[in-house]
């Protein structure tokens, strides 16, 4: 319960940062993709049935705010969970260093991804131009990371969560 | 129970569930105004209080680092007089706000008039979440008269249309999302044709006849038979018509009249506009 509450809390702050702070930074792509980042904390440091259901609702919480279709973001945040999970349980080390390699690839699947899920192939022969871009964002996304990740440990701390791998 | 196969892979069963869960919703079989959507009208909803905060604790926060910046080239100042300034200044950019939204709303209630039909004005407070689609967040919902498919119009031009609606907020889908298209037509020539956004920014009018002669300048206006936005609303000027290629239609750029990133007040029409006339070709 204590993680499902950080958790939605945590979505809440990096929502109303995502959404407001465009409309002073006009530079899109040198704002973080805090969503990308906490579903990646998700699938390095707690591995469950429940981490799964929040990374499919954080994904859904973004829907509201993102694009027309509903479904988008729910899907590639919990494809995202998937794989940090997948790979992070073959790993012997999860720190900082790999969340943010983790991150970086995160930001540009979920990128492609929903470039792919909105307008199929000519959402992918448009995505080549923009591609530059997307590596910026995915590049502060992944310098932003260790930031945001012990922030939320700080966090796991204070609410008497686990900060390393936690299996249900 | 643990041992067995599901016990071992449910991380990965639970996951790939929602991940089908997740292409069902995709897959419009539960579209936005359905019940699926209705949690996220909530969130919607309830981030807005944190959205108008943030807004216009911006519009403070310019003038404030505007006013200080002022301040640094005055050294010699003695402290009161200094404080003085401050203060006079910080109600200088507080009036200067003001009028510049007077004259936002001015602008749009002569618009208003010019419709004469029944619009809402309404506060810009956000904006899209992942950057990869153009959508805005209202501060006016419901509550406002505000519902799905309404037309959404600057004094410059059209915005675009809402997606969503939760009590106090409402999302609306800019006319240069990949996603959008109205019909419109060129004012000059009166090609009509379908205007839609592109995934890499920008308009374009598409289904145009190879035989219409339009010419760079010429304004885009709707055409008011999508039944959303009203007749002869300005959507921008042609930047570029290409020509070259094989095909039935030209491939026409557009240079949106609305400068999307500066919106502020916006207007809602919320009066379904009358069936156009058929003046125009296509």
């Amino acid at each position: 319960m204590r993680l499902v509450i950080l958790f939605a809390a945590l979505t809440y702050l990096s929502l109303a940062i995502e959404t407001s702070v465009p409309y002073w930074i006009q530079t899109r792509i040198l704002i973080p993709n805090l969503i990308v980042i906490l579903a990646v904390d998700l699938g390095l440091r707690h591995h469950g049935v429940v981490p799964a259901f929040l990374a499919f609702a954080i994904g859904y919480a973004t829907d509201a705010f993102s694009g027309s279709t509903l479904g988008i973001n729910a899907f590639l945040i919990t494809a995202i969970y998937l794989l940090t999970y997948e790979i992070s349980s073959r790993l012997l080390v999860t720190n900082a260093a790999v969340g943010a390699t983790f991150v970086f690839l995160g930001v540009i699947v979920t990128a492609l991804g929903a470039l792919i899920l909105a307008d199929g192939a000519a959402g992918l022969a448009a995505a080549g131009p923009m591609l530059p871009g997307i590596a910026l964002q995915a590049a502060v996304s992944a310098l932003v990371a260790p930031l945001m990740f012990a922030f939320a440990a700080m966090l796991k701390r204070v609410v008497g969560l686990p900060v390393a791998l936690a299996r249900e | 129970m643990k041992g067995t196969f599901l016990w071992r892979n449910r991380v990965v069963l639970t996951a790939g569930a929602l991940l089908v869960i997740s292409l069902h919703l995709l897959s419009g079989g539960l579209s936005r105004g359905g019940y699926a959507a209705a949690p996220a009208l909530a969130i919607l909803e309830a981030l807005r209080p944190v959205q108008a905060a943030t807004a216009r604790l911006g519009d403070g926060a310019s003038s404030i680092v505007h006013n200080y910046l002022d301040l640094v080239q005055v050294h010699q100042e003695n402290t009161a007089l200094r404080a003085e300034i401050a203060a006079l200044k910080g109600q200088q950019a507080r009036i200067a706000e003001l009028q510049t939204e007077n004259q936002h709303l001015a602008e749009l209630l002569e618009l208003k008039d010019v419709l004469g039909l029944g619009a809402v004005a309404a506060t810009v407070i956000g904006s899209d979440a992942t950057g990869l689609s153009h959508t805005l967040v209202l501060g006016q919902g419901s509550s406002s008269g505000l519902k799905p498919g309404m037309a959404v119009l600057s004094s410059r031009g059209v915005v675009g249309r809402i997606i969503g609606v939760s009590i106090h907020a409402a999302r609306v889908l800019l006319i240069d999302d990949h996603n959008s298209a109205l019909d419109g037509f060129d004012q000059r020539s009166r090609a009509r044709g379908i205007v839609a956004g592109m995934v890499d920014d920008g308009i374009i009018m598409k289904y145009v006849d190879r035989s219409e002669d339009l010419k760079p300048g010429d304004p885009i206006v709707t055409s008011g038979l999508d039944g959303i936005f009203p007749r002869g609303l300005l959507v921008g000027a042609v930047a570029r018509v290409h020509r070259e290629g094989p095909g039935l239609f030209l491939s026409v750029q557009v240079t949106p009249a609305v400068d999307f990133h500066a919106l502020e007040q916006v207007l809602v029409v919320t009066q379904q506009a009358p069936a156009a006339p058929p003046d125009i070709r296509g």
